[in-house]
């Protein structure tokens, strides 16, 4: 992977956001990922995922104000960037290439 | 919000170190979010259970990541202290000297018994064994389940592991022996030898110097006696002679033919310079768990491990319990690593209380650092205001609390080189200690070795972090926002309930270990001021052992010969000295006068518990010998020695009847040990009664001189103390020529520790007084570091209540009050400690059965506890003091 393309986790980060829109921070999008794909997400890697995906310009992050049920501390929430769209496309596009002329039910281990 | 629904708050703390600055608020927020949510249906121990199993995780997770942060800093230097950092600390300290003196000085101490117990743990537990390939070197013996060696006489397992065990190459076995050398001048010297098999050399790996090392063939019984020597000995005694292969020496009653020296440094198996082949005397019936003890080490083979050794091993050792006797089928063959069947160390390895004391011991240098923080906090309180203005022309919080650290690192690196250096003298000591008995086991290293200053390096981080960022990251935290808020005018900071219980709980100790040290202290004091209460350059004393070969299959006739030969060697020796010229007398006792054993005592008719009482055998001639005089009843008479061992009388000193019989005449009452177990003691009968002897010399660590003294009838034993009186000749003089006599009466007679008595007593005087010193030394730290903790506290609270107290003067309160008020809550802390204290000290004088304080702790605790208070208030009077002298106008105005 280079260092402008995405890794796996990555890109279901990416993709929770894009389906949480305006409400994406920390908890939700753990959520949506542990519900979308069935399996149990380690929350610090969410964390650091949402890092390192805005350190590449994939995607903005913002704090909103203080909340008293967060023990005064605001959300951080995250927000799909060009980049990142672009990024989602072409690990898409990419997929679909390498699956062209392979039938995913007839796969078979050797 | 309640309170209720805050998630814990060491969690929280935890994860606010954990996770880096940009991502804290909002992972705290989410986990705090998370937390109310799972109260609204969970109870709290869950959540918090949740919680923390939350935090754990995120914090595995982020480590790694802050770790590296860290790293990278220091690679571009930001975080690095620069040298004017340590310049400015070092200024610091020259600015507060006492804190210096006070800090400096418990965090050395601090150090030294950590390092020190770092040093001595790794060199007794983990050794590396300085041999080629030396942790494939294993030991091979059967234990029980506790792993504590049960069984040694394994010769008959050796034979079958010797054949059949392919996983352990060079298998071999030893014993150590004392033998008497025969110098050339005929005089014996007792020297201890590894009787060995060939195969040791070969494990070992250690070629010889000269000559050659032992051969499978000179192990056959028979063969002509040869002996290895070691380097020291050739240098010492041979004068470093080349040709000394060949040269005959004395061992015992054989001749030996020297074949080989080893070189410098080896010592193989254990602390051995001289090595015979072990020769198993072919009538030895060799069945499982008899025969002479032996202990049996190999090399792993090239392919082997541990593991698959101890698999082979397993098997092998089912088939001979199987066929072997069902007494010794509880024990479990193991294979081990070669040092631990000397320290005993599987056991020690495995036990919680082996990892609670490396745990304690690294403790305690936190306790002792956390004390010098809470001093070094109290200065850094009295900066914010230079720590605010900094920040306010844009130094970094990281900048300002490396600077801090750099300044506490100036303290704690000095602590440390000087605790260093009393490892150093200590290890120095102990190396010393061991050399002079010369049993040191050759892979104990107790120099200071690379590890024990990395150790001692890595304290001293530590030490500066709890005493320079812990203050630094809560200067400049909330209380910089306050302080930049309020500047010019002081600073409000807090003294934490952390650091309160501290202060607390160090009066506590101090209260409690204070009077048992001090009593100690004072007994080993009075003791080495003491006059020896012997006459002085008139007695020589030794140990003496009559040694014998390996009894083979021995009968009752063989042991009773074998005790006879014993009798006869003791008995002649004994009617030699007394024809020497210038020899007094000689007696045979159970100890030196001013040791002995202790057991309880109780007394016919009278209905109290049994005093633990010192006890000494001694022959007729011991009180005549030592001019001690007889207050009541007789000495020992020849025919009490006819008497069975159990009916025979016993003597009684003065301070026995005083404290065990409560007075009176002592003569005709009967005394007893207490039952042991099932078994009752006989009844004793007093016939005499001695003063004290040697004048009240207690044993350290005895809580009186009261003894009882038993009669022994030379020969009675094969081995004990031996003293001679002597006029018209030295001691030291006289040694050689005891040494000359005792070998031409039998050469297995071996005599140790030929020296005066007085050079004796003086050893015993020195090493209480060694232990008293180190006593001392531990608590007088506790007590600087309690009263220095005072102070702290005392002058913080001044400065917090500069301004009230002016206004208070201001309008008219009396010195009194406002003195009082001050010194209340130092007070009051005291008073906690002090009961704290006092209830510990009375517990552990309880547990110790009364004995701890011998008695006059009732007295002495309270003392104690008055002394401490004392201090504590000495401690606080200057600052108070200075409290009274805050001016209203003055105080107001820097408002």
């Amino acid at each position: 992977m280079t260092a402008r393309g995405l890794g796996e986790f990555e890109q279901l980060v990416l993709l929770a956001i894009a389906h949480l829109q305006k409400d994406a921070y920390g908890i939700p999008i753990v959520e949506e990922i542990e519900r979308r794909t069935g399996r149990s997400v380690a929350r610090a890697a969410v964390y650091i995922t949402l890092r390192r995906l805005e350190e590449k310009g994939f995607v903005s992050s913002w704090m909103s104000e203080p909340i008293a049920e967060r023990g005064g501390k605001g959300r951080r929430y995250a927000k799909l960037e060009a980049e990142g769209v672009k990024a989602l496309r072409d690990a898409r596009r990419a997929a679909e290439r390498m699956w062209r002329g392979l039938d995913p039910a007839s796969l078979r281990v050797k | 919000m309640t309170a209720a629904l805050t998630p814990p708050r060491f969690a929280r703390a935890l994860l606010r170190l954990a996770v880096p600055s940009e991502s804290r608020d909002a992972v705290e927020g989410d986990l705090h979010e998370l937390y109310v949510g799972r109260r609204q249906h969970s109870p709290r121990v869950a959540t918090s259970i949740w919680y923390w199993l939350e935090v754990l995780s995120l914090t595995m997770r982020f480590a790694p990541d802050r770790f590296m942060r860290v790293m990278r800093s220091l690679a571009t230097g930001d975080a690095l202290p620069s040298r004017l950092d340590l310049t400015l600390g070092v200024r610091m300290l020259a600015k507060s000297p006492g804190l210096a003196l006070v800090g400096g000085f418990g965090m050395a101490v601090g150090v030294a018994l950590s390092a020190g117990a770092y040093a001595l743990f790794n060199s007794y537990f983990f050794p590396d064994i300085p041999l080629p390939e030396g942790d494939r070197i294993v030991a091979v013996g059967k234990f029980d389940a506790l792993r504590r060696v049960e069984n040694e006489q394994l010769l008959y397992d050796f034979t079958v592991w010797r054949r059949e065990l392919k996983q352990v190459q060079d298998l071999g076995a030893f014993r150590t022996v004392t033998r008497n050398l025969a110098a050339d001048a005929g005089v014996g010297e007792s020297i201890i030898i590894a009787e060995m098999t060939a195969s040791g050399f070969r494990v070992a790996r250690v070629g010889p110097l000269l000559g050659r090392t032992l051969l499978d063939e000179d192990e056959r019984f028979g063969a002509s006696h040869v002996i290895v020597i070691g380097h020291d000995v050739w240098q010492a005694r041979f004068g470093g002679d080349p040709s000394v292969i060949g040269r005959e020496i004395h061992i015992g009653r054989a001749p030996h033919t020297i074949v080989g020296v080893m070189p410098q440094g080896f010592a193989f198996p254990v602390s051995h310079q001289y090595w015979i082949p072990l020769r198993i005397d072919p009538r030895t019936p060799i069945v499982p768990g008899m025969g002479p003890n032996l202990d049996v080490f190999g090399r792993l083979a090239p392919d082997a491990s541990k593991a698959s050794a101890q698999a082979e091993l397993q098997m092998i050792a089912s088939r001979l319990t199987a066929e072997g006797p069902k007494e010794l089928a509880h024990l479990d063959s193991r294979i081990v690593d070669y040092t631990d069947v000397f320290i005993n160390a599987e056991a020690e390895k495995e036990s919680t209380m082996y990892a609670f004391l490396r745990f304690l011991i690294a403790f305690l240098l936190v306790v002792v650092a956390m004390n010098v923080a809470v001093l070094v906090y109290a200065r850094t309180v009295t900066r914010s205001e230079e720590i605010a203005v900094r920040t306010a022309l844009g130094a970094t919080r990281g900048r300002i609390v490396t600077q801090l650290f750099a300044e506490a690192f100036v303290l704690s690196g000095l602590a440390a080189v000087a605790g260093l250096g009393m490892v150093a003298v200590g290890l120095n000591m102990l190396d010393q200690f061991m050399r002079d008995a010369g049993d040191a086991p050759f892979w104990i290293d107790s120099g200071l070795s690379l590890g024990t200053v990395l150790y001692a390096l890595l304290l001293a981080v530590l030490g500066a972090v709890i005493v320079g960022i812990v203050p630094a990251m809560r200067a400049t935290g909330s209380q910089l926002r306050f302080a930049m808020g309020s500047l010019g005018s002081g600073a409000k900071a807090k003294l934490g309930a952390t650091w309160t219980t501290l202060i607390v709980a160090q009066v506590g100790i101090t209260v409690a270990i204070l009077p048992p040290a001090m009593l100690k202290g004072g007994q080993t004091v009075r003791m080495a001021l003491q006059p020896q209460g012997f006459a002085q350059g008139e007695y020589l004393s030794a140990n003496f052992f009559v040694a014998r070969e390996f009894q083979v299959n021995a009968s009752e006739s063989d042991a009773r010969a074998a005790a006879d030969s014993a009798r006869v060697t003791i008995t002649t020796l004994l009617a030699r000295l007394a024809n020497e010229s210038g020899v007094v007398g000689a007696t045979i006792t159970s100890s030196a006068p001013w040791t002995g054993g202790r057991d309880p005592v109780e007394v016919e008719g009278v209905d109290a518990p049994a005093l633990s009482t010192r006890t000494q055998w001694v022959d007729t001639s011991y009180f005549g010998l030592f001019d001690v005089r007889v207050l009541a009843g007789r000495r020992f008479a020849p025919n009490d020695g006819a008497l069975p061992m159990a009916d025979r009388p016993v003597i009684v000193n003065s301070s026995f009847v005083t404290e065990v019989l409560g007075g009176g005449d002592a003569i005709g009452r009967r005394v007893r040990y207490r039952a042991y177990g099932d078994e009752t003691m006989p009844w004793h009968t007093i016939i005499g009664v001695v003063e004290e002897f040697p004048a009240g010399v207690r044993s350290s660590g005895a809580p009186s001189t009261r003894t009882m003294y038993h009669l022994t009838v030379p020969g009675e034993w094969d081995g004990a103390t031996l003293t001679i009186r002597l006029r018209g000749q030295r001691p030291e003089t006289f040694a050689p020529v005891l040494r000359q006599i005792a070998m031409s009466v039998d050469p297995m007679l071996q005599l140790s520790s030929v020296r005066s008595l007085d050079a004796k007593y003086r050893d015993y005087a020195r090493s209480g007084a060694r232990l008293a010193l180190f006593v001392a030394l531990i608590s007088g730290s506790v007590l600087l570091l309690s009263s220095a903790g005072i102070h702290a506290l005392v002058s913080f609270t001044v400065n917090q209540r500069r301004r009230e107290i002016g206004i208070r003067t201001a309008l008219g309160a009396s010195a009194r009050r406002i003195l009082g008020s001050v010194l209340l809550r130092a007070a009051r802390q005291l008073a906690l400690g002090v009961g704290i204290g006092l209830l510990t000290a009375m517990l552990l004088d309880r547990l110790a059965g009364g004995e701890l304080m011998n008695g006059i702790g009732l007295l002495l605790v309270p003392a104690t506890a008055a002394f401490m208070l004392l201090v504590g208030l000495v401690a606080a009077a200057g600052p108070a003091r200075r409290g009274l002298r805050v001016q209203p106008t003055e105080a107001l105005r820097s408002e």
